[in-house]
C-alpha cells in the first residue's frame, strides 16, 4: 500500500491525499494544515476488522451496499492521472485502487460491512492453502474467470505474472513474492520468462492450480497476493513495457478511451461475471474520469453539487485547509463528507548514530508537543495522535499502548523530560532537527523547537529542499539527529513495517533511525518464520512496544485525517481504511 | 526582407540549441534523481541502477544530449517501447508517451487561452489607454488610471479562485472552464474559455492601458503631431494616423514578448482553471523530474518568444515609416 509519487507537486496543492512513496508520505503534502483551520472536536475512529475469509466468503457476487442502484455513469475527478496500468509496476495506492476496476488478483479484500473486511479468494476459490510449515502456498482458480476477450484465466497466466516481475523493465512494483521465491537480490537470481527460462519455484500442475514454493515460511503470503502489484497479466497479451499503456482486463470494466492527464473512460467488460467476484460491485455502467483539477477546485465543485457534478466524486482529493472550516461547519454537507485517519506510519526518527543515549530519546518523547503540532496541522478534525509504531488501521491484532503519556499529556510532559535528561549523559543536549521546507513544516518546527527548549534541549533547525528531502535523510552519514519519515504497511501486519523500518542500514534504505540490533533482527526473523499468523501478529504488536520501551528509536508523529466530499447522487462512497482512498467497489449512482 | 528573415531564422536555431543545452545540463546539476521516481518503494542500489539504465540515464551526459538532439531530426528507438518518429522530442519518463504527441495535445489549449486573452487585453487595454490619453487629467483618465492600478495589483490565482467560486460553483452564472476544440464546437470552445480569458487579461489589460496612455501622451506632444494639427488636420485623423501609429510600435514590441511568453505556458491560469495546457505540463515536468517534457516545454516557450520577436521586428517596417526608410 504505497502512496503515490508525483509528490512534490503535492506541496503546491496541500489537501491531496496523494503523497510521495510510502516512504515519502506526509510532510510533503496532505490534507490539512494551517493554523487557521478549525479545532473541531476529535471523532473516534474505529479501526477496521480484517479477517481471513472462507471458500464460501470467496464466492460472488459482492455484498451490496445499502440502497444500491445499478447503471448510470459515475464521474471521478482528481489531480493526477494514474501512474501505471501494468500491475507489475503498480505500488501507489491510486494506481492499485484504479486497478480494482480492470484487474483481478489471486486474493483481495471483501467488504462485509462498514469497517469489516475479509481477505478472500478473488480469482482463487479461497484465500489459499498453506503447507510445509508456511513455505508452500496453493491456490485453485475459480471456474468461469475470463479475460476481456472471453479466454479463460489459467494457472499459466498466474505463473507468468509473477515471473515477468523479475524482468528488467519492472522496477516499481512490490518485490515480496519474488524475494521469497528466490533471494533478496531477486533480479540477479532470475531475469524473467521472456528468454524462455521459467521459474521452478512456481508449479502449475493443471490449468486451475498454482503452487508457490518459498525458501522460507511466510504465513501471510495470501495477504501479499492481494496487493495490486500482483494482479494477473495474460501471458498471451503481455506486451512487456507497452503493457503499461495497453492493459488487458480481467475486471468488470475495460478502458474505452484514455487521454493522458486529461480523461479516462471505462465501459463494462462483457466477460466479467459478478458471480465469480466477491469484491467488486461494479454498479455503474460507465466511469468517466477527469484529471488536472486541484483539491480546491474539486472541493468547490462537490460543495456546489450542481448538474453533472452531483454524480461526481474523488478518489483522494481531501478538502483543503481553506475550505475545511466551511465544510465541517456546514451540516448540509455532512452526509456527503467522508472521514478517515491515515493508515500510514509517520515518525520522527532519531539518528541513533548521533543520539546515542536512550534517556535523551525518551525525554524528547515526553516533551514532544503533540497537541500543538495537531493544532498547526488543522486541529483534531485534520490530525489524530497515535501512540504506537504500527498503525491501528493496518494491523491485525492491534493492541494500543502509550509509553510517553501522549494521551494524558498531549501537550508534552516537560517535568518528566527534565527528570530523564538529568539522568542522561547530557542534561542540556543539542539536537539538529532536519525538516522538509514546506509552509506547514515551518510552523511545526517552531512548535517543536519551543517545546524541546522548555525541557532544556537546544534545537538547531535545518530546512531541507522538499525535492531532495529523502535523499538527504536517507544518507547513513547524515548530519542530523532527528527527522520525519513515513511508511505504509503493504498488508495488515507488522511484517511489512518493522522489518523494513528497522531493516538493513544503507544509503536510501528506510531504516532512517540506523537501528542495528542483532537481538531485534533475530526476533524479527523469528516472527517472520512463524507459521501461525495470529501468533505472528501478536508478536509484532508486542515487539512494537518493546522497541519503543527499550530502544526508543523514534517519536510517533501525528496522523492526518482525510476529509473527502462526494456528489449528492453518488452512493456507496467509503474511504478504504487500509488504503486511505475512496474504494471503487461499492460506488453507485443514485437515480 | 528575405535576408533579414533568413538571418533571424538562423539566429533563432542557434539560440534554441543553446537554450536546449543549458536546460539539459542544468537539469542534471540539480541533485534530484529521476531514476528514483521510477524505482520501487524499497529502492536498493541494484534496482535504482536498473531504473537508471532503463531511462538511459547511465549514458554520458553529452551522449544523452546528442541522442536527444539527433532524435529531433531522425527519430529514436526506445527498445521495448518502440520507435519514436522524427521530430522526436524524447519519451516521457512519467506519461510513457512520445513527448511530441503530448506537446501537440497540449498546445491547442494554451494557444486558445493565449490568443483569446490577448484579443481581450489588447482591445480593452489599448482602447482604454487611448481614451485616457485623450482625456488627460479629466475624470475618465483618472478612472482609467485607478482601474489599471487595481488591475495591475490583482493576482490571477486570487481573482480566478474567487470568480470560480462565485460565478461558477455557487451561482452557476458561467460555464465551468474547460477546453473543447474549436473545430468540434466553436461555441463550447468560447464558453469554456471565457472566464480564463477575462481573468488572464485583467493584469495585462491594466498594463497595456498604462503603457498605451503614457506613450500616447508622449506622441501627442511630438512636433509632427503638433505640425499636423497646425496644418488643420482633424483631431481623429491626427490621433489615428500619427499618434496611434507611434504608440503601436511600443505596444507591439511588448505584445510580441507577452504573446510568446504566454504561449510558452500560462502556468498560473492553467493551474487555477484546471486547463491542461503547456503551463501545467511544464510545472508537472519540473516536479516529476521529467527531463524530456521539460526540455520540450522550454523549447516551445523559447521558440514562441523568438518567433514573435521576429514577427514584431518585421512588423515595425510596416508600422513605422522611419524603420522602412532606415
Amino acid at each position: 500500500m504505497r502512496v503515490r509519487k508525483r509528490s512534490t507537486m503535492a506541496a503546491l496543492a496541500a489537501g491531496l491525499l496523494v503523497l510521495t512513496g510510502a516512504c515519502a508520505e506526509g510532510n510533503q503534502g496532505a490534507p490539512a494544515t494551517s493554523s487557521s483551520a478549525p479545532a473541531a472536536s476529535a471523532e473516534p475512529f474505529k479501526p477496521p476488522t480484517i479477517t481471513v475469509g472462507t471458500a464460501e466468503d470467496s464466492k460472488g457476487p459482492a455484498i451490496e451496499p445499502e440502497g444500491v442502484v445499478r447503471g448510470g455513469t459515475v464521474t471521478m475527478i482528481d489531480r493526477d492521472d494514474f501512474a501505471h496500468f501494468d500491475p507489475g509496476q503498480s505500488y501507489v495506492n491510486t494506481a492499485t485502487n484504479f486497478g480494482l476496476l480492470i484487474h483481478r488478483g489471486l486474493t483481495g479484500y471483501k467488504r462485509v460491512a462498514k469497517g469489516d473486511y475479509k481477505l478472500v479468494g478473488d480469482l482463487a476459490t479461497d484465500a489459499g492453502t498453506v503447507s510445509d510449515g508456511g513455505k508452500t502456498w496453493t491456490f485453485t482458480l475459480k471456474d468461469g474467470v475470463k479475460w476481456q476477450d472471453g479466454s479463460p484465466i489459467t494457472s499459466e497466466d498466474v505463473k507468468w505474472t509473477i515471473e515477468r516481475t523479475f524482468a528488467p523493465f519492472i522496477t516499481q512494483g512490490p518485490t515480496y513474492v519474488q524475494q521469497w521465491l528466490t533471494e533478496a537480490d531477486h533480479k540477479k537470481a532470475y531475469q524473467g520468462p521472456y528468454d524462455g527460462k521459467r521459474l521452478d519455484a512456481i508449479e502449475t500442475p493443471d490449468d486451475k492450480t498454482v503452487v508457490f514454493k518459498f525458501k522460507t515460511p511466510h504465513a501471510d503470503a495470501n495477504y501479499a497476493f492481494a496487493m495490486g502489484g500482483y494482479a494477473i497479466v495474460p501471458k498471451a497479451k503481455d506486451t512487456k513495457e507497452k503493457y503499461d499503456k495497453e492493459p488487458f482486463s480481467s475486471g468488470p470494466y475495460v478502458i474505452k478511451s484514455h487521454v493522458v492527464d486529461k480523461t479516462l473512460d471505462l465501459e463494462r467488460n462483457p466477460n466479467w461475471d459478478a458471480a465469480t467476484d466477491p469484491i467488486r460491485g461494479a454498479y455503474p455502467d460507465k466511469w468517466h474520469m477527469e484529471f488536472g483539477q486541484e483539491a480546491l477546485q474539486i472541493t468547490d465543485r462537490l460543495m456546489a453539487d450542481a448538474g453533472a457534478d452531483q454524480t461526481a466524486f474523488t478518489f483522494y482529493a481531501s478538502v483543503p485547509p481553506e475550505r475545511l472550516q466551511q465544510v465541517l461547519g456546514d451540516a448540509s454537507l455532512a452526509p456527503r463528507l467522508l472521514k478517515s485517519p491515515s493508515p500510514y506510519g509517520n515518525y520522527y526518527y532519531f539518528n541513533l548514530d548521533r543520539v546515542k543515549d536512550v534517556k535523551i530519546r525518551q525525554a524528547i518523547n515526553y516533551a514532544w508537543p503533540s497537541k500543538q503540532i495537531q493544532q498547526v496541522s488543522g486541529g483534531p478534525a485534520a490530525a489524530a495522535l497515535p501512540t504506537t509504531i504500527l498503525n491501528e488501521n493496518t494491523t491485525v491484532g492491534y493492541e494500543p499502548y502509550d509509553l510517553f503519556g501522549k494521551t494524558t499529556k498531549p501537550e508534552g510532559d516537560i517535568d518528566k523530560a527534565k527528570e530523564l535528561l538529568a539522568q542522561s549523559s547530557n542534561p542540556t543536549p543539542t539536537i539538529v532537527y532536519a525538516y522538509n521546507q514546506t509552509p506547514v513544516q515551518e510552523q511545526v518546527t517552531v512548535v517543536i523547537k519551543s517545546a524541546l527548549e522548555k525541557a532544556g534541549i537546544k534545537v538547531v533547525a535545518k530546512p531541507l529542499d522538499r525535492k531532495t528531502y529523502y535523499d538527504s535523510i536517507g544518507l547513513v552519514k547524515n548530519e542530523f539527529d532527528l527527522y520525519w519519515g513515513g511508511w505504509g504497511a503493504d498488508w495488515p501486519s507488522g511484517s511489512t513495517v518493522l522489518p523494513v523500518i528497522f531493516g538493513p542500514v544503507a544509503d536510501g534504505a528506510p531504516n532512517y533511525a540506523h537501528l542495528k540490533d542483532p537481538a531485534l533482527t533475530a526476533e524479527m526473523d523469528k516472527i517472520t518464520a512463524m507459521a501461525d499468523i495470529d501468533e505472528a501478529n501478536a508478536a509484532w504488536m508486542a515487539l512494537d512496544k518493546k522497541v519503543q520501551e527499550t530502544i526508543t528509536p523514534l517519536v510517533v508523529a501525528e496522523n492526518r485525517i482525510a476529509n473527502i466530499l462526494h456528489g449528492s447522487k453518488v452512493g456507496g462512497a467509503e474511504i478504504d481504511p487500509q488504503f486511505w482512498i475512496v474504494s471503487p467497489n461499492t460506488i453507485f449512482v443514485k437515480q | 526582407m528575405l535576408r533579414f528573415l533568413t538571418r533571424r531564422a538562423l539566429g533563432a536555431v542557434v539560440t534554441l540549441v543553446v537554450i536546449s543545452a543549458v536546460t539539459f545540463f542544468l537539469f542534471f546539476a540539480v541533485p534530484a534523481d529521476p531514476a528514483r521516481l521510477a524505482c520501487g518503494k524499497v529502492c536498493p542500489p541494484e534496482l535504482l541502477e536498473q531504473a537508471r539504465h532503463n531511462l538511459g540515464l547511465d549514458q554520458p551526459l553529452f551522449a544523452q544530449f546528442t541522442a536527444w538532439l539527433a532524435g529531433i531530426f531522425v527519430g529514436r528507438d526506445y527498445g521495448g517501447l518502440g520507435h519514436c518518429p522524427a521530430p522526436c522530442l524524447g519519451y516521457s519518463f512519467v506519461n510513457k508517451a512520445p513527448v511530441f504527441e503530448t506537446i501537440l495535445d497540449r498546445l491547442p489549449v494554451t494557444v486558445s487561452l493565449t490568443v483569446g486573452a490577448a484579443l481581450v487585453f489588447l482591445l480593452f487595454g489599448v482602447a482604454t489607454g487611448i481614451i485616457a490619453a485623450l482625456n488627460q487629467g479629466r475624470p475618465l483618465d483618472k478612472i482609467a488610471s485607478v482601474s489599471s492600478l487595481i488591475g495591475f495589483s490583482l493576482q490571477i490565482y486570487f481573482v480566478g479562485t474567487l470568480a470560480l467560486y462565485f460565478l461558477v460553483y455557487q451561482n452557476q452564472i458561467l460555464t465551468r472552464p474547460q477546453y473543447r476544440p474549436f473545430t468540434e464546437d466553436p461555441l463550447a470552445w468560447a464558453a469554456g474559455l471565457a472566464l480564463p480569458w477575462v481573468v488572464l487579461s485583467i493584469i495585462f489589460t491594466a498594463n497595456y492601458t498604462r503603457m498605451t496612455r503614457s506613450t500616447m501622451v508622449e506622441q501627442l506632444g511630438e512636433d509632427y503631431v503638433r505640425t499636423a494639427r497646425a496644418k488643420g488636420m482633424k483631431g481623429r485623423s491626427v490621433v489615428m494616423r500619427f499618434a496611434l501609429r507611434g504608440t503601436l510600435t511600443t505596444v507591439i514590441t511588448i505584445f510580441g514578448v507577452d504573446l510568446g511568453a504566454l504561449i510558452g505556458g500560462a502556468i498560473i491560469t492553467e493551474t487555477t482553471f484546471g486547463l491542461q495546457g503547456l503551463g501545467r505540463l511544464s510545472i508537472n515536468a519540473v516536479t516529476d523530474s521529467d527531463l524530456p517534457v521539460l526540455m520540450a516545454t522550454v523549447l516551445v516557450a523559447a521558440g514562441a518568444i523568438i518567433v514573435f520577436n521576429i514577427i514584431v521586428d518585421a512588423l515595425y517596417a510596416f508600422i513605422d515609416p522611419r524603420v522602412r526608410l532606415s
